[in-house]
């Protein structure tokens, strides 16, 4: 176990790597000079220069590369080039929180959806209840994401007034200030998921009943909603576990034109802000947050599973 | 261009009569309109005087003889203000040498003081400066400074700020506007509350366009201590000023928080305890935020104009108008078919015969703006035929949308374009237009009036703002959809983009290649130079109108449009009319009912 | 936006989905599609905006790119029955010649993605060694990042347009056909037909694609459906961001995200676009479930 451990971590460091050396190169393979609209103003090459040497921009970018992995080691991820020159780190320190909140609630949305989907779905193949669930849990994922949030912001706060428009209010200043911000973006991007956990659901169902235990109990005419609910649900949620996870990093990712929406600045946007801008610091930190986060849960996923069902072995 | 409807109790109407009839009260062939130099030196241009200049230009209107100042407070002291700032994703700095967005000055404005500060008819007014007093030749201007002023860190304001501040806008390694300064030689601390600037030649902007605090002036005043104690980053986003608000807490992309400096100069502003300014990049979610009351104000960038209609509406909205100090335009590259034209420098006659030129004056002449600007921008902006805006009430010339040879003619662009030997746009080459994000609706409209008029074609290119711009000063384009905002001189629009030598110019172009950039011509360059140093404001403003007339005959561009600038704020906002500074949101004086 | 429904291969677990033994291949086939009222709905839609893929020029009731500014804006009326846009379009004939552009924008992407993933997978899965540590790597490092952000960031680099946006969008998602090719090809090499093909002298090529790839075909066949879905929100989203196609090329993202400033003024621009992105990505899903049930694909992929 120990030394499988080790294995994974060192593998996951070393893909880590590989994504920070890629996404260096990358981003400076992207047309645009970060320094050229900033400058732009000043009408002044001399200043532009000044300040590529200021950025440590001057240099051969093997040598740009070294340093800037070094400072990485040391747990400096730079600072922002373009305009604030804020440090990375406290970007990211802010903006982590953002994009974990509204993946953390758009993960209960989808759950909330998809459960009663797939168990449903399983029960009841193709009947009107399956086939209504089921089309719930399939119109997030078929509604482009920014639509259905606006659409969402037109009805709860334009009309109705219920909840804001935008922004976010750290947990910080209380739980309802902090949740209401969140609902809206959430729902946006949890539905998106609702299908994907719902289908899970209802396959690994399908398998569960098929066991002896409960193929006689069907037969006999007592599966009852208990049965199901205490025995097949937690069995059956066994494999949805690791794409739970999967899903939960993904909607990361998923975020990022819901935050656009609600003006939320999560990594999201961040990395998008960061590659419209040229801003390579800005754009290497946040790139190495979202993978270490997918390829932290992957492991993590990877190590529950281990514990949740022994058969797995690690190999 | 306003369009205030909600003009409370009339004012006196004998004041405000005997007022008109002294302002109009000159000779009209005197260029000074019956003033001494003594009424153009300030605390600020006398209000006679400015009244006088307008109704000279024609543009005194009934409007401008209300009373100025918060004479109509309706509303109490205190409360807090949540606005959201449009059509933009985070606030990247605050630091005077670093901005280049009105967006940014909006907010500096009321957190940082110049020595002088623009009224909402652009004139400059004493801000940190008591008075001043300027040189019989023009080159020196002596400021006497405010006493008992104090930055938000404590300090006192002297008049080593000021010298701080020249020090540190001069660098070019940190500020970005570092070439406004270029007319300025030095400065001379004369006593701990007073200086003296000298010009290395007169200069009549200089109190609007190098000692005015908001936008992004070199000399908005900064506190060397606050700069060594925060660092330069985090004082960027948090600037120390003496403005009457205090920027309390600034977290990227999430929200601007100022609170009221107590200490303010002035005891009776700001009113506002609090303001909180949220970034809000989509345009939906901003006019959502505005209707359900989250958001009070909305500032920043343009606001889509498709949701302006909608936010009129509303009755629980106040929405106005004002003419934007900017221009919007076409550029047209000069060195290549079918626009070549290898030398502007020569009588208007003469080009007429090139077929480079030809085509350029075709495309201007057939831009149809009042239809562009019903269509594209539902009815807000006035059409432009040159850079000097509406906003610059005095300078602009209003003849010059009679009189251009850009103004729109349809048989006449069509004939030039069969002249140029592209009869009903057969033959001409489809071509690509450089344009940023923003503007991709825009240059729809663009392209459906060039093409429904003149049967040509144009090829949308999108290229984000950093690739766009650079692309633009290399010349290596066809058309660009580009423009200027935040023109409060006329130094901003003709010196900046309409001399050979200009910040926007060709800048980054193969100088081998290209001998000059977009436009060139020597008669333009001279009168630019020439109104550049010019006191006399009547002649200066003659000199910037022949200037505008040559850029807009010989199409420096195609000029489209001066863009309006909305306010727009919940009625329960109390914003009065002396706050509106074209372009800016001073909220010194607003209140909440 | 990211809407990958892939498992990454450490992931992978065995959940069969067919009740019973799998019937005779055509029937096995149509069986779905016969009683499950979602999947004849899905075939439906689709086969409506196919035809209107195909005879789109001929069917729009006028020329979608024609600006008739008189017209700005009416509602929905006789004459234009999704009404016409901001610029004086006619919105039904911009969505209908939009379907055709979405359908190039999803099949070229997910044709893309599918042949060089596939060829990475099957070139891993078989060969071993080497050349499996490398592609598996690189599906890795692209797991690492996710897709969205990857064709965001390609879009970057190539600049927007059709056939930008088409070539960032399959390269973002080629690592799904890559990691389920490599997979089917680990197990089907253990088939006594590929050991029995080798002995006759088969040449690899041979054996590839004669035999491995058919025998993989139908979680490729699942996931190229179910691609084609991604490739068109993936689309619509970049246009969101204003990094899509160009103005000239009315795909359905471009005009659903140029109408929603439009919403609340003129429904039927914010309306119309979203619901026909929508309609078709259910019906896709919709098939794509129908045919994973019919060919009794694992739910990995």
């Amino acid at each position: 176990m120990a030394g499988y451990l080790v294995r994974r971590i060192l593998g996951a460091l070393l893909v880590m790597w590989a994504v920070a050396t890629l996404v260096f190169f990358m981003m400076r393979a992207v047309p645009g000079d970060p320094l050229a609209a900033m400058m732009f103003d000043s009408g002044d090459p001399a200043a532009a220069e000044d300040l590529r040497k200021a950025l440590g921009m001057d240099v051969p970018l093997v040598e740009q590369y070294a340093r800037w992995l070094w400072q990485l080691l040391h747990g400096n991820f730079g600072t922002s080039i373009y305009g604030s020159q804020a440090p990375v780190r406290q970007l990211l320190a802010e903006a982590l929180p953002r994009t974990l909140s509204i993946a953390g609630l758009s993960f209960v949305v989808a759950c909330i959806i998809a459960v009663p989907a797939g168990i449903v779905a399983a029960m009841r193949k193709n009947s009107p209840a399956d086939n209504a669930l089921t089309l719930v849990a399939f119109l997030g994922l078929s509604m482009p994401d920014f639509w259905f949030a606006i659409l969402l912001i037109i009805l709860f706060a334009a009309n109705l007034q219920w909840l804001p428009a935008i922004g976010y209010s750290p947990l910080s200043e209380g739980f309802w200030p902090w949740f209401s911000h969140l609902i809206m973006p959430a729902i946006a991007a949890g539905t998106t998921f609702a299908a994907i956990i719902a289908r899970m659901i209802r396959s690994s169902m399908i398998e569960v009943l098929k066991t002896d235990y409960l193929r006689t109990a069907r037969s006999k005419g007592l599966l009852t909603w208990r049965i199901l609910l205490v025995h097949a649900l937690p069995n059956a949620l066994i494999p949805v576990v690791t794409v739970m996870g999967i899903a939960l990093a993904l909607m990361l990712a998923g975020t990022v034109v819901v935050e656009n929406v609600f003006a939320i600045k999560g990594l999201g946007r961040t990395l998008i802000e960061g590659i419209l801008n040229r801003d390579y610091p800005v754009v290497q930190g946040a790139i190495l947050a979202v993978s270490a986060i997918f390829i932290g849960s992957n492991l993590v996923v990877d190590l529950l599973y281990t514990v949740i069902d022994p058969r797995i072995r690690y190999s | 261009m306003t369009d205030h409807h909600d003009r409370s109790a009339p004012p006196e109407v004998a004041a405000m009569q005997a007022a008109w009839d002294d302002a109009h009260d000159f000779d009209p062939r005197d260029p000074l309109v019956g003033l001494s130099r003594a009424e153009m030196s300030g605390p600020q241009i006398s209000r006679r005087g400015v009244l006088r200049l307008m109704a000279a230009a024609g543009t005194l209107t009934a409007a401008h003889l209300l009373p100025a100042g918060p004479a109509r407070a309706q509303g109490k002291a205190g409360g807090t203000l949540k606005c959201g700032w449009a059509g933009v994703g985070q606030i990247t700095t605050l630091d005077p040498a670093r901005m280049n967005q009105v967006l940014q000055f909006q907010i500096t404005s009321n957190v940082l003081s110049g020595l002088t500060h623009i009224n909402a008819d652009l004139i400059a007014e004493a801000d940190l400066a008591r008075d001043w007093e300027l040189s019989a030749d023009g080159t020196e201007y002596t400021f006497n400074l405010r006493e008992g002023v104090t930055f938000h860190n404590g300090e006192p304001f002297t008049a080593d700020d000021v010298l701080f501040t020249y020090e540190r806008s001069k660098n070019p390694a940190v500020s970005i506007h570092s070439r406004a300064l270029g007319n300025v030689k030095g400065i001379e601390k004369l006593g701990p509350h007073k200086v003296r600037f000298k010009l290395a030649g007169p200069q009549a902007s200089f109190l609007v366009k190098t000692t005015e605090r908001s936008s992004g002036r070199v000399l908005t005043i900064l506190n060397k201590a606050a700069i060594d104690k925060l660092g330069e980053a985090a004082h960027g986003m948090m600037p120390v000023g003496t403005g009457p608000f205090r920027i309390t807490q600034h977290t990227l992309g999430q929200s601007v928080v100022l609170e009221k400096f107590d200490r303010y100069y002035d005891p009776e502003r700001p009113k506002l305890d609090r303001v909180q300014i949220q970034p809000i990049l989509d345009a939906e979610p901003l006019a959502a935020a505005i209707e359900a009351g989250d958001i009070q104000l909305i500032g920043g960038g343009q606001i889509a104009p498709e949701l302006i209609d909608r936010l009129v509406a509303n009755k629980d909205l106040v929405v106005t108008a004002q003419a934007s100090p900017g221009f919007e335009s076409i550029w047209l590259n000069p060195h290549r078919d079918p626009f070549k034209v290898s030398s502007f420098d020569k009588p208007i006659a003469e080009l007429m015969k090139e077929k480079g030129f030809m085509v350029r004056l075709a495309i201007a002449k057939a831009l149809d703006r009042e239809l562009f600007i019903k269509q594209a921008e539902f009815g807000r902006g006035t059409p432009a035929h040159g850079s000097i805006n509406p906003a610059m009430a005095f300078y602009f010339d209003k003849e010059l949308a009679k009189t251009s040879l850009q103004r729109f003619d349809l048989a006449e662009a069509k004939k030039l374009m069969a002249a140029a030997g592209y009869p009903d746009g057969k033959g001409f080459p489809r071509l690509k237009v450089l344009l940023t994000p923003p503007m991709r609706r825009q240059v729809e409209v663009v392209r459906a009036i060039l093409k429904r008029n003149l049967g040509i074609e144009m090829e949308p290119v999108v290229k984000d703002i950093p690739v766009a711009l650079d692309e633009f000063s290399t010349m290596e384009w066809d058309m660009v959809r580009i423009g200027s905002g935040g023109d409060y001189d006329p130094d901003d629009a003709i010196v900046d983009w309409m001399q050979t030598s200009s910040l926007f110019n060709g800048q980054k172009r193969d100088k081998a290649k290209y001998p000059f950039g977009y436009f060139s011509d020597k008669e333009a360059d001279a009168l630019i130079e020439q109104q550049r140093v010019e006191g006399n404001l009547e002649k200066r403003r003659d000199l910037v109108r022949k200037a505008d007339r040559i850029t807009s005959d010989k199409v420096a561009s195609a000029f489209l449009y001066h863009p309006a600038t909305i306010l727009i704020h919940r009625k329960s906002v109390n914003f009065p009319d002396v706050s509106r500074i074209p372009a800016l949101v001073d909220l010194d004086r607003t209140t909440l009912a | 936006m990211d809407q990958s429904l892939t498992v990454p291969p450490s992931a992978a677990h065995p959940a069969a989905i067919a009740d019973d033994l799998p019937p005779p291949a055509r029937q096995r086939w149509l069986r779905p599609f016969k009683t499950d009222r979602k999947a004849q709905f899905g075939v439906v839609v689709l086969v409506l905006l196919l035809v209107c893929a195909v005879f789109g020029p001929m069917l729009s009731p006028y020329d979608p790119t024609e600006t008739s500014f008189d017209l700005t804006l009416s509602p929905p009326s006789l004459s234009h029955p999704l009404g016409v846009d901001d610029l004086g379009r006619d919105v039904l004939s911009r969505l209908i010649v939009g379907a055709q552009v979405s359908i190039v924008v999803g099949l070229s992407t997910v044709a893309i993605s599918l042949v060089i993933g596939v060829t990475l997978g099957l070139l891993a899965g078989y060969f071993g060694g080497w050349i499996d540590f490398v592609v598996m790597r690189y599906i890795d490092l692209q797991w690492a990042f996710p897709n969205f952000i990857i064709a965001v960031y390609m879009v970057a680099v190539f600049g927007t347009g059709l056939w930008n946006v088409i070539i960032a969008v399959s390269l973002a998602y080629l690592d799904d056909f890559a990691r389920i090719a490599r997979g089917m090809v680990l197990t089907i090499k253990q088939e006594q037909y590929i050991d029995a093909a080798r002995t006759v002298g088969c040449s690899h090529w041979r054996i590839l694609l004669r035999h491995v790839l058919p025998n993989a075909g139908a979680p490729l066949i699942v996931q190229a459906t179910v691609s084609v879905s991604y490739a068109i929100l993936a689309e619509a989203g970049l246009s969101f961001l204003g990094l899509g196609v160009d103005a000239d090329t009315p795909t359905w993202g471009l005009i659903l995200a140029e109408g929603r400033t439009f919403i609340s003024r003129a429904w039927w621009l914010g309306v119309f676009p979203g619901l026909f992105i929508m309609l078709t990505v259910l019906s896709i899903n919709f098939v794509g479930d129908a045919l994973r049930d019919a060919l009794d694909v694992k739910e990995t992929g």
